[in-house]
């Protein structure tokens, strides 16, 4: 897993985001990189989606933020 | 009339001054924020980390560029079309491809090696728009259709097979053997292949019989080279590959959809990427949504309307699918209405596709003039009489009314739809409707007295 991978897993592990946040979280780093490090963590099979579309990744915060957007 | 290519409509286009070109480098992730504050089609000559490529979008943004592409008038997009699309000619097989100049397989199948855009905020994800793609069945034949897809990793997206279509039913029938469904993805090809593949042709129709009929000559194919398909040989990129028999068990989208909402995650196929072929200095063709998507429904809509309006012996005058429903979800004709025929034409035209909204008026309304259609819908409707009302049709999940959210993954959703016959009603004298007319109008002239 490359290192921008593991940033984004610990971003999306403490909140959930959209696409486009964590887009613009990386907007200093080339956009194809951005693509391989989104696709490692797709193969990885760890996203998961809440009710309004954001990612987050099961073992932190941002599985109980999701549960609560689901719960609204 | 020769077989013409995305290139050659290009050129059309920058003719009639409707292409800007953008020659400095532009981020991927710049490019829908660039294209949206343009009046015109883009091209992006120079894309930050993809040398040789260039990205072109918009193309189809305006019914007047519509209008040029079908070489007419704007208010007679959907005869033309009709016409064109009528006289089918079959394809024919050429050896020698310029989508085929690259082609990658195995390890150097990589998506990320094409500028795939992000074109909106909620987005799930990178998308291609604008797709061609081609599926085969061994009993129902060849298919085209156009279905978004999703970046998931370097091989594989998202693909969007919720709604009910020919390809949808193809792949059902692959899943229920337990095989994968061949596909293949041409991306950048002529809007009339564009059209062809959004129109609602019955299953054993080839969609590409269709967009020979509308160049008036035959469209040329290529066999592909890892799947046993044939794509228009003069496509800008080709993606080869097959969608895994896993069902409806991916999540997909959002997506800005056609119907101008950006919809929620839906749960859809996997689309695996086996090779990737392109041109030597490839154009990505980024479809800019709703209003491409739109603009290439409203004719293919309208033909369907004049079709059904002549199946149920109705003479049309005017048809239009306004872009406010997305080319779509409303059909208003104004006929040659014979007693009774107001209500026959709105069951024909509520019988096409989706469309959720009929309203018919007589053959003396402009029906491309709100006014006039506000009035015929005030002064010709009574509600107790002239409104038809259906239940449980096929209706399509960007609805967000139909509450297909509801249904579970792979659950087909039902709309109602409502017919209005603004036409003037039997029994009613037509001199009653006469319309106020200036005295003297005729004999004068405003200049000779300014």
């Amino acid at each position: 897993m490359s290192a921008l991978c593991k940033v984004i897993q610990a971003k999306l592990t403490e909140t959930p985001m959209q696409f486009a946040e964590v887009v613009d979280d990386h907007l200093d780093v080339p956009w194809r990189h951005f693509l391989q490090a989104w696709g490692q963590l797709r193969e990885e099979d760890i996203l998961k989606r809440d009710d309004i579309g954001r990612y987050y990744i099961e073992g932190g915060a941002a599985e109980a933020i999701a549960a609560e957007t689901k719960a609204e | 009339m020769a077989k013409k290519s995305f290139r050659d409509f290009l050129r059309n286009l920058e003719d009639a001054g409707e292409i800007s070109r953008i020659k400095k480098i532009v981020d991927p992730r710049e490019m829908s924020g660039l294209a949206a504050q343009n009046d015109k089609a883009t091209i992006f000559e120079a894309i930050e980390g993809y040398p040789g490529w260039k990205t072109a979008t918009a193309l189809l943004s305006s019914r007047r560029r519509l209008a040029i592409t079908l070489d007419c008038d704007e208010d007679k997009i959907a005869q033309t079309f009709e016409a064109a699309s009528a006289r089918q000619i079959e394809p024919e097989l050429v050896k020698d491809a310029p989508c085929q100049e690259v082609v990658n397989t195995g390890d150097d199948v990589d998506l990320t090696s094409i500028p795939y855009p992000l074109m909106h905020v909620h987005d799930g994800g990178p998308y291609i728009s604008g797709t061609f793609v081609v599926s085969k069945d061994a009993e129902y034949g060849r298919n085209a259709g156009s279905y978004r897809m999703m970046y998931r990793t370097p091989k594989e997206t998202g693909i969007d097979l919720v709604s009910p279509s020919d390809m949808r039913f193809y792949y059902q029938r692959a899943l229920d053997r337990g095989k994968p469904l061949p596909i293949a993805v041409a991306i950048g090809v002529h809007p009339f292949e564009m059209l062809a593949a959004s129109y609602k042709a019955p299953i054993r129709t080839d969609e590409l019989t269709l967009a020979g009929g509308l160049h008036g000559g035959p469209v040329p194919l290529v066999k592909c080279k890892t799947v046993d398909l044939e794509v228009p040989a003069d496509a800008e990129i080709v993606l080869e590959g097959e969608i895994l028999p896993t069902g409806w068990t991916a999540d997909e989208g959002p997506f800005g959809e056609f119907s101008q909402i950006s919809g929620d995650v839906k749960w859809n196929p996997v689309f695996r990427v086996k090779c990737i072929t392109h041109r030597r200095d490839p154009i990505f063709y980024m479809l800019q949504m709703p209003w491409e998507n739109d603009w290439l429904s409203a004719p293919v809509t309208e033909a369907a309307g004049l079709q059904a309006l002549r199946v149920a012996s109705v003479e049309p005058v005017a048809i239009r699918a306004p872009v406010g429903s997305c080319g779509y979800w409303t059909l208003i004709a104004s006929i040659k209405k014979r007693p009774g025929e107001g209500k026959n034409a709105l069951l024909a035209l509520l019988s096409v596709a989706e469309v959720k909204l009929a309203i018919v008026t007589d053959e003396d309304i402009d029906i491309n003039n709100p006014d006039d259609i506000d009035w015929a819908l005030t002064f010709c409707v009574q509600a107790d009489q002239d409104l038809v009302t259906l239940s449980g049709a096929r209706g399509k999940h960007v609805d967000p009314s139909i509450r297909a959210w509801e249904l579970g993954q792979g659950g087909l959703p039902l709309t109602a739809k409502l017919g209005i016959d603004a036409t003037i009603p039997e029994g009613i004298p037509r001199w009653l409707y006469k319309r106020i007319q200036t005295y003297g109008k005729d004999r004068v002239r405003l200049e000779d007295y300014l």
